[in-house]
């Protein structure tokens, strides 16, 4: 399940493939749509709660009230069930169903209040390799620090759809992934999950955190002189 | 009406403000477990309750507070019949945390999911501290998010007499509070100031005493800064005091004025600021010179916890039946009877 962005994906499946996925793409509805997305996968598929192995969700970064929603029904769903989570970045959600491409994908998530969310990525074979942090910035100087890579570049995400017009003018020799790859895939997170998780890349229920990137706005206000230096760096 | 087996096990979730909160009740009143872990601390340096620290909070907490109240319920997952979580009134980021939790462990265990009324869980917390406890019964609730007086007639139906016009009475005690210096949050350290000082010391004003049900603190806070500035020398713990007893006065009189108007034999005490050692003081007393009967909780019952959750819920279960798996949080929601 991933619901970092205004999407609420969710997907069932296993390493021989994916069995069903719902994307929901109606913004802010994201309490009210996850829980009956997740029961009608099951029921459709015929599949129990209990038969699940593990639980795989998008951590962000994304929108902050949406994000918690996935990323909790994820962990209390895993505790409940006594199985692990696999916790994937949604950003790589959205890069890794565009891989087939000689390009370097930026991934851009629309993050609110005039930023985004990034990262860039290359690709290898059988699928993308992060190649920068996951950060968050002005969609002018992400541009401008994409147009400094010099790479022939594959925009993908919702942040780029919201701030398309900047993009095109500052990146003319980008390439722009087409709307129906904007959100995180649910089915990239169960391909993706299901290597990890025979792995055993995975995690205790209680151990997975969501990437927020950013503070709280009370602890951006506090600053560090207000809050005193407390803690080492 | 649905029917509900007696001693159903109802696990409740409470994430409403700044309590990580999960009870496991059975039967309607009997507390398996309650384990409440406050954020205070994480709060406390911005000097009230910060949404979005709050929110972040809940979602790293639940694991453990969950997996503590099966363990001191001596439960598993498997025990449980029913979930309950709080939809609102509350946070909006904070309710959510607690809506998925909910709905997520309905899914995990195949159980029904109930969405509870913050308040009518509230208003549930004096069962649990006596169940043979029967409606009718006037109920004064107060916290730092509410300050309400509900006439409860009968199990889901409630009348609500009168609430804050503008802060919550625990605010007027937060406020107050920062502005003598005392940190955050306000009510224990006022509580305890209190009892070294002489509340006929300043006769701070006492809104709307005299008119119907309905509070106002600020003008109390106010009248509190105001006194501050032109005498500040004054003892800390003669203002606390008498700020203390002008807030206190104002609740008990209404509380008893509603009751007597309603008819109740019964008069309750829920929230947070019912752990206040005066509040609960007086509503004895004045209980007693009265002939009512009043039910105080415990302070852990008082302030907000998931049992209470479970225990609303229990009710709303066997009255109305479960709630959609299609719902959300509600964060302005009003307390309302259940339908019939
Ligand atoms: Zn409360």
């Amino acid at each position: 399940m991933d619901t970092a962005t205004p999407q609420v994906g969710v997907a069932l499946g296993s390493e021989h493939g994916l069995v069903a996925q719902i994307r929901l793409a109606q913004g802010r509805r994201h309490a009210e749509q996850l829980a009956p997305a997740i029961e009608y996968l099951l029921r459709e598929a015929q599949a129990q709660p209990s038969d699940l192995a593990a639980i795989a969700v998008g951590v962000g970064p994304g929108l902050f009230t949406g994000l918690r929603v996935g990323v909790t029904t994820a962990k209390v769903m895993a505790q409940a069930l006594e199985i692990p989570v696999v916790p994937v970045p949604s950003l790589d959600l959205v890069a890794y169903p565009v891989r087939f491409t000689a390009r370097v994908i930026a991934a851009v998530c629309d993050a609110r209040r005039g930023e985004v969310f990034y990262s860039v990525y290359r690709t290898v074979p059988g699928g993308v390799q992060r190649a920068g942090e996951y950060r968050v910035g002005a969609p002018g100087e992400v541009a401008a620090e994409l147009v400094a890579t010099g790479e022939d570049l594959l925009l993908v995400g919702d942040g780029i759809s919201a701030h398309r017009q900047m993009f095109e003018d500052e990146l003319d020799r980008a390439e722009f992934a087409s709307t129906s790859f904007a959100y995180p895939s649910p089915s990239a997170l169960v391909e993706l999950a299901c290597s990890r998780y025979r792995r055993e890349d995975f995690v205790r229920a209680s151990e997975v955190q969501p990437l927020y990137l950013r503070k709280s706005d009370a602890e951006i206000a506090w600053g560090p002189d207000r809050a005193g230096h407390e803690g080492a760096p | 009406m649905t029917v509900t087996d007696p001693d159903l096990t109802i696990l409740g979730v409470e994430t409403s403000c700044d309590e990580t909160a999960v009870g496991i009740v059975s039967g309607g009143a009997d507390v398996r477990s309650s384990v409440i872990a406050s954020q205070v601390d994480l709060h406390a340096r911005f000097g009230g309750v910060v949404p979005e620290v709050a929110s972040r909070a809940h979602t790293q907490l639940v694991n453990g507070v969950l997996a503590q109240a099966l363990v001191e319920a001596g439960l598993t997952g498997h025990d449980l019949g029913a979930v309950a979580a709080c939809e609102g009134p509350g946070l909006a980021g904070a309710l959510l945390v607690g809506v998925s939790v909910g709905k997520a462990l309905a899914l995990a265990h195949g159980i029904p999911y109930v969405g509870v009324n913050h308040m009518e869980g509230h208003l549930y917390a004096a069962f649990l501290e006596e169940p043979d406890l029967a409606p009718p019964m006037t109920v004064l609730l107060v916290s730092g998010g509410h300050t309400m007086i509900v006439h409860m007639e009968d199990h889901g139906r409630y009348r609500v007499l009168g609430q804050t016009v503008d802060d919550a009475a625990g605010e007027a005690f937060d406020k107050v509070a920062r502005l003598l210096g005392l940190g955050f949050p306000g009510g224990p350290v006022i509580d305890r100031l209190a009892t070294r000082g002489d509340p006929s010391a300043v006769a701070f004003p006492r809104p709307m005493l005299d008119e119907g049900y309905d509070f106002s603190f600020s003008g109390l806070k106010t009248a509190v800064l105001v006194h501050v500035r032109d005498h500040g020398d004054e003892q800390v713990e003669d203002i606390a005091a008498s700020f203390q007893e002008a807030a206190v006065d104002v609740l008990v009189t209404k509380l008893f004025r509603a009751a007597e108007e309603v008819g109740a034999p019964t008069v309750v005490l829920g929230g947070g600021v019912a752990a206040n050692t005066r509040l609960r003081e007086r509503v004895f007393d004045e209980a007693e010179r009265r002939g009512l009967h009043p039910v105080v909780p415990s302070p852990v019952m008082c302030t907000d916890n998931g049992a209470m959750i479970a225990a609303a819920a229990f009710q709303v279960l066997s009255r109305v039946g479960p709630t959609s798996m299609r719902a959300g949080a509600y964060p302005g929601l009003r307390l309302a009877s259940h339908p019939h």
